[in-house]
């Protein structure tokens, strides 16, 4: 037994030797790829850059891209929609129907923060793309991808806030509480760099058909930006770069508009640029809270389609001329004795909802369209930019050039598969507000009204008659959100009126 | 080989090996004077295991079940020393006796017992640090799970909150609360394992439970002391013959104390008020919600322990099987431990090998308390619970799950296995020298599997269709989860005594790691067949797997100084190096000192002449500690792989790098003064400590919100940026009596004050947590206030009438409250600015309390020994969350708020007319804490030793005991008693509560606390 004394030094020797020698509290994270795995890894730069695109399915009650939270902001904001559901549910969505909010209202600060994760994330990826091994093609390609993607988040950052700070690349540690990154840039820099980064990406994504499906592509590029140049009266450029997506001959109209919005049209020969949705096996590869937030509220007696926000107004049914095919592609109606969805599924009566109209383009079925039981991550594409929107957008630079003729042929394309007679120009003054007109009806609920009202300096006007307290040179612009201020020590300075 | 494997395998041998030397004989030895003699109590009783030693020597033997002794000693002359745990350690000089017969005292002072004190023992009368001890049997006579639970109550200076959720693990709070986001548990250290988690110990196992209070005693386990550390020491054999006992509990469980909800009549008449646009369905139902979800449980313990040995060998085995039920319907805990602890004495005083080792079973029927709960709480008395066979349609009517359907729907059941234990070495070349290598491993492996049965809300399931409550698919998802943790400690002990100087010194080095792993499964569409839940019965199409893992090292470098002079001088210094792999190389090293000073002024020439006291000692003392009980890597920035996109509707995997981390980060420092007064009087009848503490902690571990547009993810990153302080006094006070021979008794009480205190929050922000529905974070932590105080509205009353509201103006005359109505109730416009909003909201107390107390009373009459114990605390407030949380008009409410709301029939001053989700917080829903329990009682009766002989019985007692009896507190609610969120089911070999100490005492769905009545026998042969 004596010789039990010998195990100790026997271990001894062996965990000197094999264990607590160097290294032994170097453990690296376990299960995590590391920061300096990432600038090794010749994968990391494409891996990255699909994180950027997997930020836009960011929703939810947090920080939200494409969320209810932007749903909040861009269409219940407007005259297009109401905020909906209960009475009760929701409150700070219901400040911003009823143009009550200030600084602290929590969905102004929610899209802040999540903008600006998103934005973070394109940085990242434009961190570490230039250090990664693949050719400089490929890496341009995905270079123009995240720029694009930063480009299109700034756009909606500049249209919600105006001049924002303008982070463009990964703040260090020591320099991320300086000046430069916590004050605001004037909303003409951030144009700029919106233009500069779609121009990169103008100059290097390939054609539609030349990339998968999904990604990024030139004509999406050239459509961002020349709707950005129309958003500075740059009617040159958006007519140029309209152009060249029409005259590329990948794009046309989808000959029936209510398909857009159906799995079946999903990336169809109208879509533009679409956030891609699926099904995995953990049933969550879509926007939180996109679809569900929009869908059927049922009061009782059966099961719901969801939250039931954004319901269109009886204002937006108003605006429809008689015979447009396009008001019943756009709204759900609630009959008082029920109403029959496209998919066959019949919503049993009036009472039995909450609502009296639910927006048909957020719509998700789920018996004919890919539905796994998560309803708060239906999978619903999310159509941002197509055709349709683009010949308006091209016909509105070219009725300001003065080529009526384009303008009209361009907007009558759309008029026809609404079903609606051709329309005739009595001026330029008569052909805009023609256009306008149209791009309401064209783009109902998709999350452009507001931002083209406050565009084409309409939003004080149209919003007061719409019985909203709107009031000018404060409303156009959603104001900094509170905390954020008080985090910067009040360097981020607030937006006018909201003081 | 791993070491890891290596010293895994060594372990496992270890294990085998008593069986091998149970078999051989003991040797014989040496010839020298031998001294015979009887130990026994103050009751005449023989006392087996009473450690003898020949002073100055390591020659020592311990005392035979019938308390006789035989011993050899090297002089006539020499001097006795007689001790054991729980009694006046004695000196005896021989002067030339052969035979020397002792009566031990029982010491409830403690004041002479040893404690044990972290790689070795001291006299509690030579401790310079607060330490506190508890005696095993304290313990075991208790009906609870948990040794933590069996300390409630007995120490100054240790708060301990107990949930009655079978299986889980008390909160302990060791002088107040001690980090805000790193853990605030103590450390654990069990025969030298160091752990978080100890509910695989049996109690009737333990010897003692030791806690080191102050950071000059804790500072011995440097980086993980900062909560304080309690030591568990567990039982050995005695050499004598085999003695073999037997111990059983059994009983039953059931709530202390149920909320009363309000029946169909009360709801019907609130939602008449409240929501009038409500159609209440008429199923005749009265319903009861909680009397379906809760019962009563039964619950039993059996231990059989066989132990003994000789100079050569010892032994102690114990098998133990503990069943207990819970009060929620489905749940249920099976334990089942088996110890073994053995010591060779290789050679006589030089080479001494020890085993100690258990294992533990257990197999938990778990239930998800969050739903269920919340459920029970909210679901309408007008909805039945079950008809012919056919669920009632909460979810139809009001949007609530039905619980009970949820739980009939539910199979989720746990197995863990649980290997620990430590072997080591001594070896003494010299009588002054003690060298120790100790292996330690600590082993976990768990299952779990979770079957989710399919039902729809059609009318095969539901007595109306419709509502939310449905499962189109089943579900079954598996979790496997294993995880190694071994320590190597090295120490050597030098102990010298010359003339009147005692020096002890003790070095060590220590070596740790750990590594565990879990794999978590899942698919749809199995079958419902306990045969079939494996996932391949599942749709493959519907498949996830993930897992991951985690791993640390940890080094140290100890050292001790313990030095007495003549008994009355006392001087104690340590040192503990740690280094640690969850800190940057940078911040890696930490150093730990700390030192102490006693004075036994009892000692001095000037108090021999004094009859008032036996003993007084006065010390003080200061250490530094850490706490780096954080997760791991929390400073290096890791990337999110795993995100989806789909290209050419492909899914696509990507990454993220978005988490800001704070790289310099290091643990967290806690420094702390300790002064204690410690006394015994009248005879050694009355003893008594004082102590006053100050700890600081600096470098706290806080979460500082950053800048959106930096973004990351939750806006927040973590960082030592805090500071606190907790200070306070501890009085602990003994009186012990005999009265005659039949008659004796004891009464003792322990009271702490505690003060927490934020100091510092450096970059100036405070911590908002504490969520609770729609009313958001009700809890701040800021400078000058307890950690997780509530930050609420302050409800002044209600409004009567419109004429009050109309008069509730502000200076501009506008009004305060131009939305209310006639029963809402009125805020206070704290900041002045005429409105109510959340910057009126004012601190309103914390869940930490300002004192707890607790009061033992025991007594012996002739064959009956009777125990009372109490415990309370007062000075802290509870949020009343679940009350405050409500999601629909339809909620239920609660019986006493349906009485004595407002109705303009009859007007209330204190309840509103509604409760609403978008009612604010505020302190309506806050509640007194103060409690005063009934901890445990317990009568028992010992067999009389006449009768005993006749039936060949060593000892045969039987008693009744009750935890719980009843509990005197204001709290509205459940249990005062919240242990903040629930057990975490995972990582258990590193096991926290999910507690966070920002969002303590906020009652949402908590297990209630239980109340306990079981009859015990206790024999042995």
């Amino acid at each position: 037994m004596k010789k039990l004394i010998y195990i100790p030094l026997l271990l001894t020797a062996i965990l000197l030797y094999t264990g607590c020698g160097d290294g032994f509290l170097d453990i690296p994270p376990q299960g995590r790829v590391t920061e300096e795995e990432i600038r090794t890894n010749p994968n990391a730069a494409v891996d990255l850059t699909n994180g950027v695109y997997n930020v836009m399915w960011l929703g939810g009650f947090g920080p939200d891209v494409h969320g209810l939270q932007f749903i909040t902001l861009t269409s219940i904001v407007s005259d297009d929609a109401d905020k909906g559901s209960t009475p009760q549910d929701y409150s700070p969505a219901l400040e911003i129907d009823n143009f009550t909010y200030g600084p602290t209202n929590a969905i102004v600060g929610n899209l802040w923060t999540g903008y600006y994760q998103a934005i973070a994330r394109a940085n990242q990826a434009l961190d570490k793309l230039p250090l990664s091994p693949i050719d400089e093609a490929d890496k341009n390609r995905l270079i123009g991808e995240v720029r694009f993607l930063r480009g299109y988040f700034y756009f909606n950052l500049v249209r919600t806030y105006g001049g924002v700070p303008k982070i463009d690349r990964v703040p260090t540690p020591e320099e991320a509480n300086s000046d430069a990154f916590q004050t605001r840039a004037t909303a003409a820099d951030i144009y700029a760099l919106i233009i500069e980064d779609l121009q990169f990406a103008v100059d290097n994504l390939p054609l539609k058909g030349a990339t998968p499906v999904g990604r990024i592509t030139k004509g999406a590029a050239q459509m961002l930006l020349g709707k950005v140049y129309m958003y500075q009266k740059n009617w040159q450029k958006t007519f140029e770069l309209s152009q060249a997506v029409i005259t590329s001959g990948l794009y046309d109209t989808l000959s029936n508009y209510a398909d857009i919005w159906r799995t079946r049209g999903a990336n169809s020969i109208e879509s533009i640029f679409e956030v891609q949705t699926g099904t995995n096996a953990a049933c969550n590869a879509a926007i939180e809270l996109y679809a569900n937030s929009q869908g059927i509220r049922a009061r009782r007696g059966w099961s719901d389609f969801g939250f039931g926000f954004n319901n269109p107004t009886a204002d937006l049914v108003a605006a429809y001329e008689p015979g447009d095919k396009r008001r019943e592609a756009t709204i759900i109606t609630i009959q008082p004795n029920g109403t029959v969805l496209w998919d066959g599924f019949r919503v049993p009566s009036r009472d039995s909802v909450e609502n009296d109209r639910y927006n048909y383009k957020a719509y998700h079925s789920r018996t004919q369209e890919p539905y796994c039981n998560s309803p708060d991550r239906t999978p619903k594409n999310l159509r941002v930019l197509r055709y349709g929107e683009l010949l308006l957008q091209y016909a509105e630079a070219a009725n300001e050039l003065g080529n009526t003729g384009e303008a009209l042929a361009k907007l009558n394309i759309v008029r026809k598969r609404a079903g609606l007679p051709n329309a005739v120009s009595g001026g330029q003054a008569d052909l805009r507000l023609k256009i306008w007109r149209e791009r309401r009806v064209e783009l109902a609920m998709e999350h452009d009204r507001f931002w083209d009202l406050v565009r084409t300096g309409r939003a004080g006007v149209v919003m007061r008659a719409h019985g909203k307290n709107f009031v000018d040179n404060k409303n156009e612009l959603f104001p900094i959100p509170q905390d954020q201020r008080l985090l910067s020590n009040n360097r981020l300075t607030q937006n006018p009126g909201y003081n | 080989m791993k070491p890891g494997l290596l010293l895994y395998s060594v372990f496992l041998w270890l294990f085998l090996q008593p069986l091998a030397t149970l078999a051989r004989g003991s040797g014989a030895f040496m010839q020298a004077i031998t001294i015979k003699g009887t130990v026994k109590g103050s009751d005449g009783a023989p006392i087996p295991g009473v450690t003898i030693q020949v002073k100055g020597t390591s020659t020592g033997t311990v005392t035979q079940p019938d308390g006789t002794y035989s011993i050899n000693v090297p002089d006539a002359n020499a001097t006795l020393q007689f001790s054991y745990i729980g009694y006046t350690q004695q000196e005896i000089a021989l002067a030339g006796r052969t035979t020397v017969d002792v009566v031990m005292t029982s010491s409830a002072s403690e004041l002479e017992q040893v404690v044990v004190v972290g790689y070795g023992t001291r006299r509690k009368r030579d401790v310079t640090g607060a330490v506190g001890s508890v005696r095993g049997e304290e313990i075991a006579k208790q009906p609870v799970n948990t040794a933590t639970q069996g300390v409630q109550g007995k120490l100054a200076g240790v708060q301990i909150i107990s949930s009655g959720q079978p299986g889980s693990q008390p909160q302990v709070r060791v002088r107040g609360t001690g980090s805000m986001l790193a853990g605030a548990e103590p450390l654990y250290v069990v025969d030298g394992i160091l752990t978080n988690d100890i509910r695989n110990i049996n109690t009737a196992d333990i010897v003692s439970m030791d806690v080191l209070k102050d950071a000059s005693s804790a500072a011995i386990y440097g980086v993980r002391g900062a909560n304080g550390v309690i030591i568990i020491t567990t039982k050995r054999g005695q050499a004598g013959k085999m003695e073999v006992s037997y111990n059983m509990t059994a009983g039953w469980r059931q709530a202390a104390n149920l909320v009363e909800m309000a029946n169909t009549q009360q709801y019907t008449a609130f939602l008449a008020d409240a929501g009038p646009q409500v159609t209440i369905p008429d199923f005749g139902a009265d319903t009861d919600w909680y009397g379906d979800v809760l019962r009563k449980g039964f619950q039993q313990t059996h231990n059989i322990s066989l132990s003994g040995g000789s100079e050569k060998f010892l032994y102690y085995f114990n098998v133990g099987y503990l069943t207990d039920q819970g009060i929620v319907r489905n749940n249920q805990y099976d334990r089942f431990t088996i110890r073994s602890n053995n010591e060779w004495n290789i050679v006589e005083d030089k080479l001494k090998f020890v085993t100690q080792l258990s294992y533990m079973h257990n197999e938990t029927d778990f239930v998800q308390l969050d739903d269920i709960y919340t459920n029970t709480y909210r679901a309408a008395p007008v909805i039945p619970i079950k008809r012919d066979g056919r669920y009632g349609n909460t979810s139809a009517f009001q949007n609530v799950g039905n619980p009970i359907l949820t739980l009939d729907k539910t199979n989720d059941e746990i197995y863990e296995n649980r290997l620990q234990g430590t072997t080591y070495l001594e070896y003494s070349p010299w009588k002054w020298l003690r060298l120790r290598s100790s292996i330690g491993v600590n082993q976990g492996f768990q299952n779990r599997r979770k079957y989710n049965d399919k039902y729809l809300n059609d009318e095969v399931t539901f007595l109306v269709a419709g509502g939310n409550q449905q499962r189109p698919e089943s579900q079954l998802t598996i979790v496997k989860e294993q995880g190694t943790e071994w320590l190597w400690e090295n120490t050597a002990t030098y102990q010298q005594r010359f003339d009147k100087h005692d020096l002890t010194v003790l070095a060590g080095y220590t070596a740790q790691k750990y590594a565990g792993d879990y794999i978590e499964g899942s698919r749809r569409n199995v079958p419902n067949s306990t045969d079939l839940w494996y996932l391949i019965a599942g749709d493959p199409n519907t498949s996830t797997n993930t897992s991951d893992g985690d791993k640390y090292a940890r080094t140290s470098i100890l050292a001790r100084v313990n030095y007495s002079y003549d008994d009355k001088y006392l001087l104690s210094a340590s040192f503990r190096n740690d280094a640690s792999s969850r800190f940057p190389s940078d911040n890696r090293n930490g150093y730990f000192p700390a030192v102490g000073l006693g004075w036994v002024i009892s000692q001095e020439d000037f108090m021999q002449n004094q009859k008032l006291f036996n003993f007084l000692k006065l010390r003080g003392s200061w250490g530094r500690i850490g706490n780096d009980n954080i997760a791991s890597n929390l400073y290096i920035l890791t990337a999110n792989s795993g995100l989806l996109y789909f290209f050419n509707g492909t899914a696509t995997l990507g990454t993220n790098l978005s988490d800001i981390k704070d790289r310099n980060l290091k643990w967290e420092t806690t420094q702390e003064y300790d002064f204690g007064l410690e006394f015994s009087m009248m005879d050694s009848r009355l003893t008594g400590e004082v102590n006053y503490y100050n700890k600081e902690t600096i470098d706290a571990l806080v979460t500082v919100r950053i800048p959106g547009l930096l973004g990351d993810p939750d806006n927040e990153y973590t960082t030592n940026a805090g500071s606190f302080v907790n200070k306070g006094w501890e009085f602990t006070l003994g009186w012990k009596d005999k009265i005659s021979d039949d008659f004796n008794y004891t009464i003792g009480g322990n009271l702490t004050l505690n003060d927490n205190k934020v100091t510092g929050l450096n970059q100036g922000q405070p911590l908002f947590r504490g969520g609770v529905g729609q009313q958001g974070n009700i809890t701040k932590t800021d400078n000058g206030q307890p950690i997780g105080s509530f930050f609420v509205l302050d409800a002044e009353g209600v409004f009567q009438n419109q004429a009050e509201i109309d008069n509730y103006l502000n200076k501009d005359g506008g009004k305060i409250q131009p939305n209310a109505a006639p029963g809402d109730l009125r805020y206070r416009d704290a900041n002045g600015d005429g409105l109510i909003n959340s910057d009126d909201r004012v601190y309103a107390g914390s869940y930490q309390p300002k004192l707890y107390y607790g009061i033992n009373l025991g007594a012996n009459y002739k064959s009956f020994d009777f125990s009372v114990d109490f415990y309370g605390n007062a000075g802290n407030k509870i949020y009343n969350g679940k009350k405050a949380f409500r999601y629909e008009i339809t909620d239920n409410i609660e019986a006493s708020y349906a009485d004595k709301r407002w109705t303009s029939a009859r007007p209330s001053t204190t309840d509103p007319r509604v409760l609403l989700g978008s009612t604010p917080a505020s302190d309506y829903f806050i509640e007194s804490g103060n409690f005063f329990r009934m901890n445990n009682i317990t009568l028992g009766y010992s067999l009389p030793k006449a009768v005993l002989e006749r039936i060949k019985f060593e000892r045969l007692r039987i008693y009744l005991t009750s935890q719980n009896l009843f509990t005197i507190k204001k709290f509205t609610g459940f249990s005062p008693e919240l242990v903040s969120g629930a057990t975490k089911r995972d990582g258990f070999l590193s096991l926290q509560n999910s507690t966070s100490p920002l969002d303590a005492g906020i009652e949402l769905y908590p297990y209630p606390t239980t109340k306990t009545f079981a009859i015990g026998l206790n024999v042995t042969f």
